[in-house]
């Protein structure tokens, strides 16, 4: 190998070099010394470049891009869905006019499935109950909770612009929390028959439609309501159903 | 290096925050180096992180993540900044960072490099950084910057070789 080639090889990936660029410069002083002169140059050039000052917090303001897309999504999805809702209820009224003489109903209920700001939703609440998993993990693991009185649950449901009407519902935690920025919600936790039960109220409506959310550990179905948002979240298995007519019965939204 | 799996976690949540958590510091170096402005670079990564967000579901590998990261990034400096910008240096070491250990001699040594590399023409300071900042191969490089692998070669070759001339080191001229 010549001198040129060797350069070539060297300087082209000094990091990786084959074992034939190797054996000539142990069988050449020169391409020995161009070898340890590149190694030396290397170590400089890899600190020079990765020697860039970090911008302190740069690390939390990309985390906390997440939160403000999903937010943005999630009023513009809400916007526009309202938008067309009052545009429809102007259609309909003009319609409704015309067409109440022949008895046709017209049905204000659409079921469209989930837009991608609504499954961006359902992730943030699957990412809600994975850091605010204490009590869920407890209840789930099979510690016992005491059973909270009615006004404790109400004081912790004021935010979420709701109140719950029925003292023998067993809620075993509440607390204030924020799914979404500027969505102001409460957290329930009820003792399931598979572990622990969330029940999250919504003092908006992020979403329109019903439907289901999960991944590997928890599943949970988002239901639009008259004032906002309840969501159920259980462990795998667990009978939603239940919880969703008993709440459904019990919760007044104070909007 | 490149090949490196970095994202963890079962939620498109989770999975984002490894992936800023793994590789934010490599994405802002390149975005610097790239742009020569430490604010300019810092909008660049928080705009890169942003499409990478919303559109994680595309990353279907995600050893490439990296590699994902880096494109997106190139592609948002072209069409956010290149065509409009005047050419911005920030002034010179202003960004170095500061290390304990570093002698005198040495952190001047690393301002004179790293205005040398910002000298360099881009066709030889890109696939240099990609290597070296992003550890990728030259077959990754050549992917990334729409070149082949024997060309990506001679401008790595290139590239140091117009460094060591400028620092005085034994070299060859470049060709």
């Amino acid at each position: 190998m010549d001198e040129l080639e060797f350069r070539r090889r060297v300087y082209a990936n000094p990091g990786d070099l084959e074992k034939e660029v190797l054996d000539a410069a142990t069988a050449n002083p020169d391409l020995q010394r161009i070898l340890d002169e590149s190694v030396a140059f290397e170590d400089s050039l890899a600190a020079s470049i990765a020697g860039i000052e970090i911008p302190a917090g740069l690390d939390e303001k990309l985390r906390s891009l997440a939160n403000e897309s999903a937010a943005a999504d999630i009023r513009a999805t809400v916007s526009t869905l309202r938008a067309k809702k009052q545009s429809f209820y102007q259609y309909y009224a003009i319609a409704a006019s015309l067409v109440l003489a022949v008895g046709i109903v017209f049905s204000l209920n659409f079921n469209a499935g989930p837009s991608s700001a609504d499954v961006v939703f359902g992730e943030a609440v699957l990412d809600h109950l994975h850091h605010d998993i204490s009590e869920i993990n407890d209840i789930t693991g099979g510690e016992v909770y005491a059973v909270l009185g009615l006004d404790e649950v109400n004081s912790n449901m004021v935010d979420a612009g709701a109140r719950l009407a029925n003292p023998n519902i067993e809620v075993r935690s509440a607390k204030p929390c924020e799914i979404i920025p500027a969505f102001q919600s409460t957290h329930l936790v009820l003792q399931g028959a598979e572990g622990a039960v969330s029940v999250i109220l919504v003092n908006n409506s992020p979403v329109d439609v019903q439907f289901s959310i999960r991944d590997d550990r928890f599943e949970g179905i988002i239901l639009p309501m008259a004032s906002g948002n309840m969501i159920l979240v259980g462990e795998q298995n667990e009978d939603l159903s239940q919880y969703a007519s008993l709440f459904a019965e019990n919760v007044e939204w104070t909007i | 290096m490149s090949d490196t799996p970095v994202l963890e976690g079962n939620t498109k949540r989770q999975r984002y925050e490894s992936l800023v958590a793994a590789l934010y510091q490599d994405v802002f170096r390149y975005a610097f180096w790239i742009c020569k402005n430490k604010h300019m670079a810092e909008d660049l990564v928080q705009e890169t992180f942003l499409r990478a967000w919303r559109s994680l579901e595309s990353l279907q590998n995600d050893k490439a993540a990296k590699a994902w990261l880096f494109t997106i990034l190139r592609r948002e400096n072209a069409r956010q900044y290149e065509r409009y910008r005047p050419e911005l240096v920030d002034i010179d070491g202003q960004s170095i960072a500061e290390r304990d250990d570093a002698e005198p001699d040495s952190k001047m040594d690393r301002e004179l490099l790293h205005n040398a590399i910002n000298r360099l023409e881009s066709e030889y300071r890109e696939p240099l950084l990609l290597q070296v900042v992003g550890g990728f191969s030259g077959k990754e490089i050549a992917e990334i910057l729409d070149l082949n692998n024997n060309t990506v070669m001679t401008r790595l070759f290139r590239a140091r070789s117009k460094l060591k001339v400028e620092f005085g080191i034994d070299a060859e001229g470049p060709e």
